[in-house]
């Protein structure tokens, strides 16, 4: 049993650590602000999240604190990242090769009113 | 199994650390506001990698307090930064 668990956290731990430096290479790469949001936003989700899902497959580990934490991350993760966007929309950062901007349009909707 | 898993572990360690001294030469070299924004925060997510990494090396589960404080921190800094850019001023 322990030899099965300890399995699974190495496969998480390694699948955590791909999807970190796939999120921090997109940071960098990615053209405008918008688009990097999307790549940092993998980091916290599942990056960490699978690093912890290794803390609760080890059990001397505190597994309920990673649980808690897990659930912190999953909440808090998409809303700095809605925050940012937000943020950056409003003091007029430009969208590379955007095709729609809906919340352009809903603000020029309610200047018009 | 526990030795690859520790070798896991320390190579997982090593490749944050690289990752975060990544992000840190790009927030200083970012091009507008919110691009060191989004670095700073990329930052210490990383750095609760790091700590949850910690906590599994050294098999003590003290590390993960550290990392929830460093979560709820990071979560509550980075929507009032973001927050104080959109408006200009803080309240």
């Amino acid at each position: 049993m322990q030899t099965l668990l300890q399995l699974i956290a190495i496969l998480a731990v390694i699948l955590g650590t791909v999807f970190s430096v796939l999120g921090v290479l997109g940071f960098i790469r990615l053209p405008d602000v918008y688009t990097r949001l999307h790549a940092t936003g993998k980091v916290s989700i599942f990056g960490v999240v699978l690093l912890l899902l290794a803390t609760v497959m080890l059990t001397p580990l505190g597994f309920g604190k990673g649980l808690v934490l897990i659930a912190l991350l999953v909440i808090g993760g998409p809303a700095t990242s809605h925050a940012i966007g937000s943020a950056a929309h409003r003091i007029g950062i430009p969208m590379k090769r955007a095709i729609r901007d809906d919340l352009g349009a809903l603000e020029q909707n309610q200047a018009g009113e | 199994m526990s030795q690859i898993l520790s070798v896991v572990l320390n190579i997982a360690l090593a490749v944050h650390v690289a990752l975060i001294a990544v992000c840190v030469w790009r927030v200083w070299r970012g091009e507008n506001v919110i691009d060191r924004l989004i670095g700073a925060d990329l930052v210490g997510t990383l750095m609760l990698a790091v700590l949850v990494l910690l906590a599994l090396i050294l098999v003590n589960a003290t590390y993960i307090d550290v990392a929830t404080g460093l979560a709820a921190l990071g979560f509550v800094s980075t929507i009032a930064l973001a927050k104080y850019i959109a408006d200009q001023q803080m309240f």
